[in-house]
C-alpha cells in the first residue's frame, strides 16, 4: 500500500472536493425551488396539473439516478443542442450533473414538502382564509413556515443523500471526488488509499452538513 | 422484548446471503469432467472491434485470437466479461486466469503481471474535427481531450501535460468519449488505432480526421497472467507461435482491419 499517491494527485483530489461540494450545492438549491413548486402543482385543484406532477414524481423516483444521468448526459442534451443551438459545442459534463442532480432532488423533496404540508392540521389553513387571506398568502405565511420545521430533518437526510449520490457523475466524467480516486485508482494500481481517503472525505463532508449545516437549521427555525 | 429473539435470525440470513455471494465469487481454476483444466478468460467487451458484445456473445479480433491460440495451445477456454478493472482484480484474487483485452504491454503492468509475446501493434491516434490545425498532441495543451480511463492513452495525455491535468477526461469505455466528442464537450479522443479506425468505418456522415504523432512510441498488446503462472504462460506463447507461423494471427487481423 502506497499513501504517497494521495499527495501525488492532490490536485485531482482538491478539484473533485471543489467540484463534488458545487455539484451538491446547486442541485440543493434548484432541487429545492422546483422541488416545493412540483409539491403545490401536486396539490393543486387543477386536474392536470396534479397529474404531470404526479408522473414526474413517480419517472423520476422510479428509475435509478444512474440512468437518468446517462440518459441526460448522452440523449437529452446533445438532442437538444442539436435542435436548438447546431453546431455548438454541448455544455460540459458538469452541467449534465446539475440538471439530472436537480431534477432528481426535486421529485423527493417534493414528496417531503408534501408530507410536511399535509401535516399541518387543516385548520391553520382555515383559520387564515377567515382572517380574509388569499389562500396563496395563508399558505405563504401559516402553512409553510409551520410545515418547514417538521421539514427539515427529511430534507438534511435528503441532502446528504444527495452529497453521496454526486459520486454516480463519474461516469460522464465529470471531475468530482469519486472520479478523482477512480482514476487515482486505475493509474496506481493502488486500491486502499485513494478509495478510503475518498470515503473519509464524503464523511467529513456528510458530518459537516449534518452536524453544522441541518442542526443549525434546526435549531434556527424551532418553534420550541 | 421482541428484538431479542429476532436478531439471531437475521443474523443468521446476512451470514448466509454473504456465504452466497463469496461462493459466486470463487468461479475461477475449473477444471471439466475429465480433469482437464479450464482457463478463465477475462475481457472488457466495450473495445470494438477487439473486444464487443454482439447480441449476448462476447466477439471480435482478440476474442478470435484467443481461441486460436487455445487451439493451438492444445487447452481449453471460458469466457467471462468481466470489464476492465475486475479484470485486473480477478487476475489478483484467482477468479480470472489468463485476460485479453488490448492490454499494452507496459513496464508499470509487467510489475505486476506477465505478459505473453505480443499479438498486435497499436499505436496512439488523435481524433480531432476536420478543420482543426491540430497537428500533434503538443497542439492540444490547454484543450480538452478524452478518452478511456487507465489506457495507454491517458498515460500519453498524463506524459504530456501531466499526471493531474484539468482537460483529460477519462471514460469508463471509448464509445462514451467518442460519443462527446461528436457532442463537442472534448476537442479531441486519444487512443488506439484499432478502436479508432474502427470507427472511421462506421461512422462516415460526420467530419473528423486522426492524427498519428510520430513520438508517440509503438506498443504492443499482449496476454496477461499473474505473475508467476508460468504454466499458463508457455501454453499461451506455444500456441501463440503456432499461430504466427501458419498465418491464422494475420488472417484474424485481416478480417477486422483489412490488409493494410
Amino acid at each position: 500500500m502506497d499513501w504517497s499517491v494521495i499527495y501525488d494527485y492532490r490536485e485531482l483530489f482538491i478539484r473533485g472536493v471543489i467540484n463534488t461540494i458545487l455539484l451538491t450545492a446547486v442541485a440543493t438549491v434548484c432541487g429545492t425551488l422546483l422541488g416545493l413548486f412540483i409539491c403545490l402543482g401536486k396539490m393543486s385543484s387543477k386536474r392536470y396539473l396534479r397529474w404531470i406532477c404526479s408522473i414526474y414524481v413517480e419517472l423520476f423516483r422510479g428509475t435509478p439516478m444512474l440512468v437518468q444521468i446517462l440518459l441526460i448526459h448522452f440523449a437529452v442534451i446533445p438532442s437538444i443542442w442539436e435542435v436548438f443551438f447546431p453546431g455548438q459545442p454541448n455544455p460540459e459534463a458538469i452541467y449534465s450533473g446539475f440538471v439530472a442532480l436537480s431534477l432528481n432532488a426535486a421529485a423527493y423533496i417534493a414528496e417531503i414538502f408534501r408530507a410536511g404540508i399535509q401535516s399541518i392540521d387543516p385548520g391553520q389553513m382555515e383559520a387564515a382564509r377567515s382572517l380574509g387571506m388569499s389562500k396563496g398568502l395563508s399558505m405563504r405565511l401559516i402553512v409553510l413556515p409551520q410545515a418547514f420545521t417538521r421539514m427539515l430533518p427529511a430534507i438534511g437526510n435528503e441532502f446528504i443523500a444527495l452529497l453521496k449520490d454526486s459520486s454516480l457523475c463519474a461516469v460522464i466524467a465529470t471531475q468530482e471526488l469519486n472520479y478523482a480516486a477512480m482514476n487515482v485508482a486505475k493509474s496506481t494500481f493502488e486500491r486502499y488509499p485513494p478509495y478510503l481517503t475518498e470515503a473519509a472525505v464524503y464523511l467529513v463532508l456528510t458530518l459537516f452538513l449534518s452536524r453544522v449545516v441541518v442542526r443549525g437549521l434546526e435549531k434556527k427555525y424551532s418553534t420550541r | 422484548m421482541k428484538i431479542g429473539k429476532k436478531w439471531y435470525t437475521s443474523l443468521a440470513l446476512i451470514v448466509g446471503m454473504g456465504l452466497m455471494l463469496s461462493a459466486c465469487g470463487s468461479g475461477g481454476q475449473q477444471t471439466t469432467g475429465s480433469g482437464e483444466k479450464v482457463y478463465v478468460i477475462g475481457t472488457d467487451a466495450a473495445y470494438p472491434p477487439f473486444q464487443m458484445l454482439e447480441a449476448d456473445k462476447i466477439s471480435g479480433h482478440d476474442i478470435d485470437v484467443m481461441n486460436a491460440v487455445a487451439e493451438a495451445g492444445g487447452f481449453k477456454v471460458e469466457w467471462k466479461n468481466t470489464g476492465w478493472d475486475p479484470l485486473f482484480d480477478g487476475l489478483d484474487k484467482g477468479t480470472v486466469d489468463i485476460g485479453i483485452s488490448s492490454i499494452t504491454i507496459t513496464d508499470k503492468r509487467k510489475e505486476k503481471y506477465d505478459f505473453s509475446e505480443p499479438y498486435f501493434e497499436a499505436n496512439q491516434l488523435i481524433l480531432v474535427a476536420e478543420d482543426s490545425p491540430v497537428q500533434t498532441l503538443a497542439d492540444l495543451k490547454g484543450k480538452k481531450i478524452g478518452g478511456q480511463a487507465a489506457t495507454t492513452g491517458e498515460e500519453v495525455v498524463k506524459k504530456a501535460f501531466g499526471e493531474t491535468y484539468e482537460g483529460w477526461k477519462g471514460y469508463d469505455d471509448m464509445p462514451s468519449s467518442v460519443d462527446d466528442f461528436f457532442n463537442g464537450r472534448v476537442e479531441a479522443v486519444v487512443g488506439d488505432n484499432g478502436v479508432l479506425q474502427y470507427y472511421v468505418k462506421k461512422i462516415e456522415n460526420k467530419k473528423f480526421k486522426l492524427i498519428k504523432d510520430d513520438s508517440f512510441e509503438k506498443e504492443f498488446y499482449g496476454i496477461i497472467v499473474k505473475k508467476g503462472n508460468t504454466d499458463a504462460m508457455t501454453k499461451i506463447n506455444d500456441g501463440l507461435k503456432k499461430i504466427k507461423e501458419n498465418g491464422k494471427l494475420q488472417e484474424i487481423h485481416d478480417k477486422y482491419f483489412g490488409n493494410k
